[in-house]
């Protein structure tokens, strides 16, 4: 009875209100429900899908999050693999965990000050005679290839992953594992690109694909520190909500819908074709 | 030696981002291309602290709302996790809690807006509280479930084989043993609160003036030396969290 009441309660507050916020979006995107609506339609739909506007968000929300997990992940492994005494103790230890205790908007913040035309870096190049005016100083902010929000979200990132692969480096036995591939002839080149790296990846796999999810989703630094074209999805169709153009409204939610669906589909497959992928996740 | 100097360099960013922080917020008049604001006082921290209670109001907002978001997550997490992890759906369960973080909290939010202002909740604390459930309950639930293994089991059954009651199991046997995955819990919930800025931004449609809403605002202002001091306001209660987390939680922690 207890077992009931507790999974109905887990049900009630884990997925009912993302079934309830879908089928709202999905009503809203065929006009069913809304302020303008007005019938059963199909236009919205056919509006986003035609319109290149949520093709580019997409794919600049997937090119920003394979940059950043790229980025981040090579960062994370030379250190951890480099590091991995100096983590373990001392006052490395402590502070790879600093970085943890920047929320993301004042991540944005603190790169905004940092890289953009008028920042810091700006003012140490002047200073430095490397520029003469504000104006020499490259677009890292707001630019069209999201230099700033990758910057920021590497910020973030990073420390995760160093923390997550040196945990992982003990828990996995991987000196013992070294030891072995030394014992047969490796070299240390060898044991580090065909034993250690090898082994850490294949065990973050579900992690790093979360977060590649995670960073496609993600909202207040691009929001920050993006542009109005291409944006991220989520700053995207946050945007269309909370504009004054009621029409767009629809859009938003066929957009969402559509985010949810893709998303769904990509989890779906990985879930009933690789069940492994998902079994650390489990245990 | 390349060693010693990349990690030099490290610790000299992680503390760059620190000071430069609290350099903004303590300076005034940081025209271009001055290196460092002409003026540097504790004129911004008195007004904002002093003067203006304004900034006050939303540190203590955000820590009340943080605290009881996480409180109740991490008790409701707690007594549900136990039953997922001994469901036979353990990971069908489990991947309903990793939803609200691949679709996107604020997606999420944008999506659940209708359903806050239909219900009244949309602009108050308690609807910027249950959105914030929404996620970081899951997320409790996540943290948890690897503390109910098998060693847990055999010492529940061990317990109600000796003829403990159920409530007196759970009372004086799961929860003293529990305590250190029950903190890991508190502090991570409570981080999820703390720093979500979308959902509750949406939510509290401006009405809800949290720590992140106010830097946020400040930004928009170009007001970047309060922005900077709530900014500083912001990182202090999870840098001292991580603290206490690795000082007395990492280091005994044997059970996750």
């Amino acid at each position: 009875m207890t077992r009931k009441i507790a999974l109905i309660f887990y049900i009630l507050f884990a997925a009912v209100p993302v079934v309830c916020g879908l089928f709202y979006a999905i009503f809203y995107s065929l006009g069913l429900t809304g302020i303008l609506s007005d019938g059963l339609t199909l236009s919205h739909w056919e509006q986003t899908l035609s319109s290149s506007t949520f093709y580019k968000s997409i794919g600049y929300s997937l090119f920003i999050a394979l940059v950043v997990m790229t980025i981040s992940i090579v960062l994370a492994l030379w250190i951890t693999i480099s590091w991995l005494q100096d983590l373990k103790k001392g006052i490395l230890s402590y502070m790879i965990y600093l970085p943890l205790a920047f929320p993301a908007i004042v991540m944005a913040f603190f790169s905004f000050q940092l890289l953009s035309k008028s920042g810091f870096l700006s003012r140490v190049a002047h200073s430095m005679g490397v520029i003469n005016q504000l104006q020499q100083f490259p677009d890292w902010i707001n630019d069209a290839y999201g230099v700033g929000i990758i910057f920021s979200l590497c910020l973030l990132i990073t420390p995760f992953f160093i923390i997550l692969f040196s945990n992982l480096y003990h828990n996995e036995r991987i000196p013992a594992l070294a030891h072995l591939a030394a014992t047969l002839g490796a070299s240390q080149n060898q044991i580090v690109w065909r034993v250690v790296i090898p082994v850490l990846l294949k065990k973050s796999a579900f992690t790093i694909f979360l977060f590649v999810l995670f960073v496609m989703g993600t909202y207040e630094i691009p929001l920050l520190l993006g542009r109005q074209d291409p944006s991220m999805l989520s700053v995207l169709i946050i945007q269309k909500l909370q504009k004054f153009n009621l029409a767009d409204i629809p859009q938003a939610y066929t957009m969402a819908v559509i985010y949810v669906i893709i998303i769904g589909t990509v989890v779906a497959i990985l879930f009933y074709g690789k069940p492994q992928f998902f079994k650390n996740s489990a245990q | 030696m390349i060693k010693r100097i990349c990690q030099l360099f490290f610790a000299i960013s992680i503390f760059f981002a620190i000071g430069f922080l609290v350099v903004i917020s303590l300076g005034g008049n940081w025209t271009y291309p001055a290196l460092l604001p002409a003026t540097v006082s504790l004129d911004n921290w008195r007004v904002m602290l002093i003067s203006d209670s304004s900034l006050w109001k939303a540190f203590l907002q955000s820590m009340l709302i943080s605290l009881t978001v996480a409180a109740v997550t991490t008790t409701a997490a707690f007594v549900t996790s136990k039953h997922i992890a001994h469901s036979k759906y353990r990971s069908q369960l489990l991947l309903l809690s990793y939803i609200p973080y691949v679709l996107s909290p604020v997606i999420i939010a944008a999506t659940l807006h209708f359903f806050f202002i239909y219900s009244q909740l949309s602009g108050t604390i308690v609807g910027v509280m249950l959105a914030q459930f929404f996620i970081a309950y899951p997320f409790g639930v996540i943290i948890l479930n690897n503390f109910w293994n098998p060693r847990m089991r055999s010492i529940e059954e061990l317990a109600l084989t000796l003829g403990s009651s159920s409530w007196s199991t759970w009372y004086k046997v799961l929860l003293p043993i529990s305590k250190n995955a029950l903190l890991l819990c508190f502090f991570q919930t409570f981080l999820v609160s703390w720093f979500e800025f979308g959902l509750t931004n949406l939510i509290g449609v401006g009405s809800v003036q949290t720590l992140t809403v106010r830097v946020f605002s400040f930004i928009n202002e170009a007001n970047i030396f309060y922005a900077a001091i709530a900014s500083c306001l912001l990182i202090l209660p999870p840098m001292l969290l991580i603290w206490l987390n690795k000082r007395y939680i990492f280091n005994t922690q044997t059970l996750i």
